[in-house]
């Protein structure tokens, strides 16, 4: 084995090493990746727990150690939980924000302080969904992870549990598109010279495409949500029969986001596997052009499966057929995977690890569930087989036996990098064969009671089913299980009590993260690492590429002048309060008492102004200069607002193809014979004109002309104002008109989408005037022509949203109604 | 060497050999009442082939991915510090393509059954010949009309052997989802919208149901049965239930019964032809032809009709059902005037 990198000295501290106070205000990737870990792994206990609950109650016919109420509780909580509070948190929260920095060769996410944000909001979220349980009136939601509609409309499921899921999931929905939109810069911009996408980790490739996968998928849920709050709050019909809407529109919305989300869980896995099974098996990754293309090609297509999932909603033959094929085309670039994996295996010089393990138990353990997910597609057998146990056993083959014993490998992996001890081996092994027997126990059995007819989701069942014998097996099974997560714990704490001291590298691996100490310092690498080839720490340990081109090593002791030049952003307490602002607003909408709306309001908006000029250069980024090393050379926050940009877009157009898909099931009501095309055709004029001034100001910015640049920031604010004006007269005359938020479907789905399409313009007009401001200070010199340039980006996307609008909404109706 | 090998290659089957058992003993055990892999009628037996067909694919996928494992894992590889170094093969095209282009056939062969059963499921207009039948269902039991007829009934659907029957599927309130194992795969139940489905059923007898779709609080005590009827048996149940509801003879306790009946709050929910009009709970008109009450989680004898009429919301948590007070020999009439409603 070749001689370890040599370490950075000393007098660089751990990046664990503080008082506990820095640990509220950290901003540091890898702390709040530890911080994500730890809130997900009390989560895991508790889902943990629900799903023994569950167990024990299934143990036996006619049960009374839950009743109903509370085991709809726990069934809900324990789906919720698991996806939300522990999968998503563990892999992207945990180990795409530790690992991703590292692997790249970088100091830092892209958005250090929006990441920390995501953090915070993210336990807000957390704690929100919870919160029903401390109010009498509350319990926690019982409607099903995937609350489907017009069950969770107040008329059949009073009380504020169903509020509190609603508010609770869009506040973890703003926290992970956040993440999501940091990760896509992060690797985007922020690689180390050299690394190409097509050296970039696998994990890394994993993360890259998962982080497009939220962007695109969050906003259908996001929208979902505001629907159900609004039906809930305000009195809509979105979801209502009896309005004309249909409840399967929560169904599609829904499931467009549920589908991806799956992959959202497991892609990442894959990428942690992809990293574990070569190290192990000491080769590199085999067919890796394919296991990258396989992965976008399995993003690409889940957006077009979610009908699998409504495959029972009778959505007639032609679709039923069509969503058939795109979900058994999924299995195409899975297999590529599996088989790669094992072809990665083939010839090597295997490392019997624990992680190496639980990577070898999930290729057979995920191929089952792969499998089992073929039938699922398969419409016919799906009828029978959709919301019985059999699709239970499915999807835990898929999430546990896949996604967990990923997390579970990882986790064995990762944990001297993140810690700096090594855990026990022996008991690790222990805990795999008893994961192995316990998970299978648990879940091959469900294969057997969904094909007897059981349905899912039951609190109890009668004794002359014949399903008894096997739920008493699963249940027996799931102990073990629970058992094995235990030793887990007493794994970590040995370990962190008086484990073995970690060195920098102690699988002999391949990528980045490894070149550094264990723990790593706050600011990761001494010196930016520079790339030739993929896995790049392989090739400076043993001066081969995986290609066998000779890569260039690079320093290993760096000048001590240069570490201490390197200079990461402040800390920042704003992230924690915001988040609890967000949570005290949350909370008061909830128990409708406006006080608590206007506190938690007022800290939020206190803190979003606190953060935007907590840093002296304010709107521009401390870390642009120092960190953006690598990448593609755009900056960071360009392809950050793109980015949000292509998450808004999808926002937007699952809000227009709801009004096209309502306007015509409205029942009453004036209808759009009563919208006014001159007045919003002299909007449009003005919002075009808008974006003309927008133009003209970015270019007197460019050319460093002060006073024109005034002149036309002015300008632009003031059209835009005019445009909210022109709004403001037309709702209220539409409201004489006869046309009120809830009067019918058009009017309900009209004023959504248009009301949202105002309110963008207003964080434009808010925008563009600090611009305004900044710029009457004397501080938007030539350049900082970017900030303009940013702000400008946004207009124009909100203008062109409001042509199709336009388009859509005024003039196509009177077209129609002429 | 070969015998660590061999050691090793036990070790890994372990899982395997556990499940084989487990495997033997469930299909051994007696036929279970939702059985899906039993079916009674052409459309369950065109599902039951497909799976079939997809198993034995997929337990051929399983078998190679398996046998290459294996074969990786125990056979072309070594352990760290044995032997030479790794490979450092990472590519070979004709192997990427094979494992690209044979899952994309086995695909084809799983996809091309599965559309010419979608068709033949899901036929636009109801065949010729069939029985309509409407399922309303309900938070938390089944309604079952005739159209055409005046039968109404609950929890119990009668439909004859060897004849189409058209289920039209509507909702009283939530989603739910129509699924008779034996018959055939689920509908979903969904307000605002008729679904539909058809099937031929080929062998008398009674079969098990159970609302598939989440809910609400009992959504585990949303049961039902479809007892599958000759001709013969069928026009016999057909005639008995159109027929007017008994008039107990006067003086008897379910004369009094009827009285109780006739004069309590149960007629603002439940029909008995002639007598009320009630429509948010099931028809009682003939309630003593069915098996079972309260969506199919009771037997309908007198000791466990007095027990729902006494506590319904206790037995079946949410129902809509109130508990009306009445005890003692009011009850006892009232369970007398029930039992009777042949």
């Amino acid at each position: 084995m070749a001689a370890q990198p040599k370490a950075i000295p000393a007098e660089y501290p751990s990046y664990l090493k503080g008082d506990p106070i820095s640990w509220l205000n950290t901003i540091d990737h890898k702390r709040v990746g530890v911080l994500y870990g730890v809130s997900a792994l009390f989560f895991m206990m508790l889902g943990g727990i629900e799903a023994l609950l569950i167990r024990i109650q299934l143990f036996e016919p006619n049960n009374t150690f839950l009743s109903a109420h509370v085991y709809n509780q726990v069934f809900t909580m324990h789906g919720t939980t698991m996806i939300f509070l522990v999968v998503m948190p563990l892999l992207l929260g945990f180990a795409a924000n530790f690992l991703v920095p590292l692997q790249i060769g970088a100091r830092d996410v892209a958005f250090p302080r929006l990441n920390a944000l995501s953090f915070w909001i993210f336990l807000s979220g957390a704690v929100f969904l919870h919160m029903g349980w401390f109010w009498h009136h509350g319990g926690l939601p019982d409607a099903g992870w995937f609350g489907y509609a017009n069950l969770t409309e107040r008329q059949y499921t009073p009380g504020m549990a169903i509020d509190f899921w609603d508010i609770g999931l869009l506040i973890l929905g703003v926290s992970t598109v956040m993440t999501g939109l940091n990760f896509f810069t992060t690797i985007v911009t922020m690689r180390a010279p050299g690394m190409t996408y097509m050296r970039m980790p696998m994990f890394v490739w994993s993360i890259l495409v998962t982080s497009i996968l939220i962007l695109l998928a969050f906003p259908p849920l996001t929208v979902g949500l505001i629907f159900l709050f609004m039906d809930r709050f305000f009195g809509t019909h979105y979801y209502q029969a009896v309005a004309g809407a249909t409840p399967i529109l929560w169904q599609h919305l829904f499931w467009l986001f549920g589908h991806p989300e799956v992959y959202i869980m497991a892609l990442p896995a894959f990428g942690m596997i992809s990293e574990i099974i070569p190290t192990f098996s000491r080769k590199p990754l085999f067919g890796y052009p394919m296991m990258a293309y396989s992965l976008i090609l399995i993003a690409f297509l889940s957006y077009g499966v979610w009908g699998h999932h409504m495959f029972a909603t009778g959505m007639g033959p032609v679709a039923d057929a069509t969503f058939a094929i795109t979900s058994m085309l999924i299995a195409i670039p899975t297999g590529i995977k599996i088989f790669s994996w094992i072809a990665t295996v083939w010839g090597g010089s295997l490392k019997m690890t624990t992680a190496f393990y639980f990577a070898l138990g999930f290729i057979v353990e995920f191929t089952i569930g792969g499998l089992s997910g073929i039938m699922h597609a398969a419409v016919p057998i799906d009828l029978q087989q959709t919301d019985s146990y059999f699709v239970v056993a499915h999807f835990h083959y898929v999430l546990f036996g896949g996604v967990m014993f990923a997390i579970l490998g990882a986790f064995y992996y990762w944990w001297p990098k993140v810690t700096g001890r090594m855990l026990s081996e022996k008991l690790g092994k222990v805990q795999f064969w008893l994961t192995v027997i316990g998970f299978n126990g648990t879940f091959f059995p469900m294969h057997f009671l969904g094909t007897w007819g059981m349905p899912r989701r039951i609190y109890t069942y009668g004794s002359g089913m014949g399903w008894t014998f096997w739920n008493q097996f699963e249940t027996v099974s799931a102990f073990i299980l629970g058992f094995a997560f235990l030793l887990m714990f007493i794994n970590m704490l040995r370990s962190l009590r008086d484990g073995e001291i970690a060195p920098a590298d102690p699988w002999d691996a391949r990528t980045l993260e490894w070149s550094i100490p264990s723990p790593p310092p706050a600011f990761n690498f001494v010196t930016v690492p520079s790339v030739s080839g993929r896995d790049a720490f392989w090739a400076r340990k043993y001066g081969t590429g995986s290609h066998g081109a000779a890569a260039v090593a690079s320093a290993g002791d760096p000048p001590n002048g240069e570490a201490e030049a390197i200079h990461m952003p402040e800390p920042s307490f704003f992230p924690i309060v915001l988040a609890a602002g967000l949570l005290l607003c949350g909370l008061g909408v909830v128990v409708a008492w406006w006080r608590l709306i206007m506190a938690g309001g007022v800290i939020l908006f206190l803190s979003i102004i606190g953060m935007a000029f907590q840093y002296p250069t304010f709107g521009q980024h401390t870390h642009e200069t120092e960190a953006a090393s690598g990448g593609g050379g755009e900056d960071l926050r360009k392809v950050g607002l793109w980015a949000f940009i292509g998450s808004e877009s999808v926002f937007f157009a699952t809000l227009i193809a709801t009004f096209m898909v309502y306007k015509s099931r409205s029942m009453g009501g004036p209808g759009a014979d009563v919208l006014e095309i001159p007045l919003t055709s002299f909007s449009t004029f003005i919002l075009l004109m808008s974006s003309l001034l927008m133009v003209l100001a970015l270019a007197a910015t460019q050319r460093g002309d002060k006073t024109w640049q005034r002149v036309w920031l002015a300008g632009t604010v003031l059209f835009g104002l005019i445009f909210l004006g022109d709004q403001a007269y037309e709702f209220t005359s539409l409201y004489h008109h006869g046309l009120g938020f809830t009067t019918d479907l058009f009017s309900q789905c009209f004023f959504t989408l248009v009301g949202f399409h105002g309110f963008h313009v207003f964080i434009g007009v808010v925008w563009l005037s600090v611009l305004l401001v900044v710029s009457f200070m004397d501080r938007l010199p030539k350049s900082r022509a970017l900030s303009v340039e940013l702000a400008g980006l946004y207009w124009h996307f909100v203008d062109i949203v409001w042509v199709v609008i336009f388009t859509l909404v005024y003039l196509m109706q009177k077209v129609k109604g002429a | 060497m070969r015998a660590r090998f061999a050691q090793r290659k036990l070790s890994g089957l372990a899982p395997l050999m556990l499940a084989l058992p487990a495997v033997v003993a469930g299909c051994q055990r007696a036929n279970p009442p939702m059985n899906t892999l039993a079916p009674k009628s052409d459309y369950a037996n065109w599902i039951y082939s497909l799976f079939v067909e997809v198993t034995w694919l997929d337990l051929f996928v399983l078998g190679i991915v398996v046998v290459a494992f294996v074969l990786a894992v125990f056979v072309f590889s070594r352990r760290a510090g044995e032997g030479e170094a790794a490979s450092e093969t990472h590519t070979d095209m004709r192997l990427e393509l094979a494992w690209t282009l044979g899952p994309a056939f086995i695909l084809l062969l799983i996809a091309i059954p599965t559309i010419r059963t979608i068709f033949r499921e899901e036929p636009p207009a109801p065949p010729a010949d069939s029985l309509k039948v409407t399922v309303i269902a309900h938070q938390w039991w089944w309604e079952f009309r005739y159209p055409g007829t005046p039968i109404v009934t609950a929890n119990e659907l009668h439909i004859p052997e060897h004849r189409p029957v058209w289920v039209s599927l509507r909702s009283a309130d939530v989603i739910h989802s129509f699924w008779v194992p034996a018959l055939g795969g689920k509908r979903d139940v969904i307000p605002g919208q008729v679904n539909h489905m058809w099937f031929i059923a080929n062998t008398p007898g009674e079969y098990y149901g159970q609302c598939a779709e989440f809910c609400g609080d009992s959504h585990a005590n949303m049961r039902f049965r479809v007892f599958v009827d000759t001709p013969a048996q069928f026009a016999a149940w057909e005639k008995a239930q159109e027929a007017p509801p008994v008039q107990p003879a006067a003086g008897t306790r379910a004369a009094k019964g009827a009285a109780i009946f006739a004069n309590s709050p149960c007629t603002a929910c439940h029909t008995i032809t002639g007598v009320s009009k009630g429509y948010i709970g099931p028809n009682l008109t003939h309630l003593a032809s069915r098996t079972t009450i309260a969506g199919g989680i009771m037997k309908n004898d007198p000791k466990d009709l007095k027990a729902w009429i006494e506590n319904p919301v206790g037995l079946k948590p949410g129902a809509n059902m109130p508990a009306l007070g009445l005890r003692g020999p009011e009850l006892d009439d009232l369970v007398a005037y029930l039992g009777s409603l042949k």
